[in-house]
């Protein structure tokens, strides 16, 4: 872990009910994550589905600590699954939205996107980058309120060629507002990779330029992840300001379900992907909450039996409920708030 | 009877909103400066944190609003020049209005835009165009423009208080119009038109700027024609009985809209005349508007933008 002009980071040691916290949203992202792609490959979700092998750590790690009434706006990535169960979000709704049902958390008219408002997870959008702007917003009103709420605002290497981005930063430090830039650089956009895109190798050399603290963190160590998250979250809380953080991560799999897996506008080698399963964030955790008798693998193979309940349920519950078909006169009615 | 510039009007709408809810900000550019006299001055009063500056970053200044009225504000957001907020279009248009909808309808997005526009500074397109057709286009945004100071309180304060986006421009041709504005608190409801002066032959619909140059020329008019001008202050929603009932009297209509004649508000309302009240015309609606160019700067403004003779043109057309 490289800390970079990062004041007052206060990172603890993480406590055991901490790393078991942690341990056990990344055994369900991963089985969410699972079951999204086994789906789409079953014709079962409407859409397209964005796998997050891989890269799911860094979100489980920012979002595990978040309070309630903290903003977040997750990464893409695996639909910001990962993010939304560590948050707290009950994942049926968004299953159900993603199979047009009426049970959706956005009434079905989504497709793929979500709202939690009382998670205070408001909104995806197709366009990438579509955070950074609101996310000013967000923590504007957490500043003027003063309660110590935070902006969680994870997003991807790509989305950071968005000019949104930029501006994002400026105002958050012109403010000091507390906001995380929690970018989890798996080192992909489609087909283009980071080094090609950007002319440096840290997405979070940009935070120099606003003069933000930034941190770079190994995205397959999900316990390096949270303390890391956690200080950012620490700073912000107490008025400090934004932090950058990059997690450097891997997509073990296609950009979404169907397209190839290239580099450019050349397949991903076997030997690249054989490096990247040897960091497989799943198989790094077990063997640290092992080796660290955080866990048993009793217990472990108990979080994996919840988490395929949990799972099951959320499809049942999904399958469960009717296809969505307002007429056109109630989607009308709903287009303005009264 | 008290009167005031449009542009204090509109000032004197943000100063009681700021006062009565503490929700309501004005964010923008050079806004407690006052680029416009309709910020100027409010900063002293309300605060920096409820007159907010921002850098040139209008994705950033846009999101900031946006954000905040998820988070239950009520920002009003001044792109200075309409323009402008082209900048920051996906944001304030398209995610704006789609957001409450796509969105499952959970929560509102309250937000207010607003900037000056229109022809007759010679500034040319980037500082010139209107943007109420183009925002018209997109769901889920409500679109208004005061053409008096009366109307442009009462529908300012509207725009602040509804729970949706609505984006209000007001034109710079109109910023030191002045008239008479009630001291008290008053609204001028989104959707409702105004019958600003009664007439018998022709019924001429227009606004902002258009619609003082139509009322002079329903003056020059009256011995001949008798020219019925409505106001529509509100082109979504569209009041379209009023225009309807106008209509069944006078069998014949002007449509002046100071925006592009493609895909403009001027189309629309003539479609839905045919659709709606195809039998009570005597004549084709006929239209008034911007010649499909790029708003021209120098001193080709007043034979190009719509102006008295253009529509006085129009009505004997369609009387003829």
């Amino acid at each position: 872990m490289t800390l970079l002009r990062m004041k007052s980071p206060k990172t603890k040691s993480l406590t055991k009910k901490q790393k078991v916290a942690l341990f056990r949203n990344l055994v369900r992202a991963d089985h969410f994550d699972k079951m999204m792609y086994r789906r789409m490959m079953q014709g079962k979700l409407i859409a397209f589905y964005h796998p997050g092998e891989g890269g799911l750590a860094p979100g489980v790690a920012a979002c595990t600590f978040l309070r309630d009434d903290d903003n977040l706006s997750p990464h893409h990535r695996a639909h910001g699954m990962g993010h939304m169960l560590s948050k707290g979000v009950d994942l049926r709704y968004y299953l159900a939205e993603h199979t047009g049902k009426e049970d959706g958390c956005c009434k079905a008219r989504s497709s793929f996107h979500y709202s939690f408002p009382d998670k205070k997870i408001y909104m995806m959008s197709g366009f990438i980058g579509y955070n950074f702007a609101p996310s000013v917003g967000w923590g504007w009103a957490a500043k003027r309120r003063g309660k110590g709420q935070v902006v969680m605002n994870c997003s991807g290497d790509g989305s950071y060629g968005q000019g949104r981005a930029h501006e994002a930063m400026l105002m958050a430090m012109n403010w000091k507002l507390p906001i995380i830039f929690f970018c989890e650089n798996n080192g992909m956009a489609i087909h283009s990779t980071a080094l090609e895109m950007h002319p440096t190798e840290d997405i979070s050399s940009l935070a120099k330029g606003f003069d933000m603290p930034a941190a770079i963190v190994d995205g397959q160590d999900l316990f390096a992840c949270a303390e890391i998250a956690l200080a950012a979250i620490d700073r912000a809380r107490n008025d400090l300001g934004p932090t950058f953080v990059e997690a450097k991560t891997y997509r073990f799999k296609e950009h979404d379900i169907g397209t190839p897996d290239l580099a450019g506008y050349k397949a991903r080698t076997k030997e690249e992907h054989e490096t990247m399963r040897k960091r497989d964030p799943l198989v790094l955790a077990t063997e640290r909450v092992l080796g660290d008798g955080v866990l048993t693998q009793a217990a472990i193979d108990k979080l994996h039996g919840e988490a395929e309940q949990e799972v099951k349920e959320a499809e049942e519950f999904a399958d469960a409920s009717a296809i969505a078909r307002p007429s056109e006169a109630e989607l009308m009615a709903a287009v303005y708030a009264q | 009877m008290r009167e005031l510039p449009l542009i204090e009007a509109i000032k004197e709408a943000y100063a009681e909103e700021l006062r009565a809810d503490e929700t309501v900000f004005l964010i923008g550019q050079d806004i407690r400066g006052g680029i416009f006299p309709c910020t100027d001055g409010l900063v002293e009063e309300f605060g920096e944190d409820r007159v907010v500056d921002t850098p040139i970053s209008e994705c950033g200044m846009y999101g900031c609003a946006f954000g905040a009225a998820q988070e239950g504000f009520r920002p009003v957001v001044d792109f200075m020049f309409g323009s402008f907020s082209y900048v920051a279009f996906a944001e304030a248009s398209v995610t704006t209005g789609q957001y409450h909808f796509l969105h499952g309808s959970q929560i509102p997005l309250p937000i207010t835009i607003t900037a000056g526009v229109g022809t007759g500074g010679r500034l040319a397109n980037d500082h010139a165009m209107s943007i109420h057709g183009t925002f018209l286009h997109q769901p889920g945004i409500k679109v208004a423009m005061p053409s008096t100071p009366y109307d442009a309180k009462g529908l300012f304060k509207a725009a602040i208080r509804d729970n949706n986006p609505v984006v209000i421009p007001w034109h710079m041709g109109l910023m030191m119009e002045r008239g008479h504005v009630p001291e008290e608190d008053y609204i001028v409801p989104l959707g409702v038109a105004d019958v600003k002066r009664a007439g018998s032959d022709v019924t001429v619909i227009a606004n902002s700027l258009a619609l003082k140059h139509a009322l002079k020329v329903a003056d020059n008019l009256a011995d001949e024609i008798s020219v019925e001008v409505i106001d529509p202050r509100t082109f979504e929603p569209l009041d379209m009985d009023t225009i309807l009932t106008s209509l069944t009297k006078t069998n014949r209509m002007v449509v002046v809209d100071e925006d592009w004649e493609r895909c403009g508000f001027a189309g629309t309302l003539s479609a839905r005349i045919m659709e709606q009240g195809f039998d009570l015309l005597d004549a084709p609606v006929t239209r008034v508007t911007l010649p499909n160019m790029p708003v021209p700067g120098g001193y080709m403004e007043p034979y190009i933008a719509p102006n008295p003779e253009k529509i006085e043109a129009a009505i004997r057309q369609v009387c003829a």
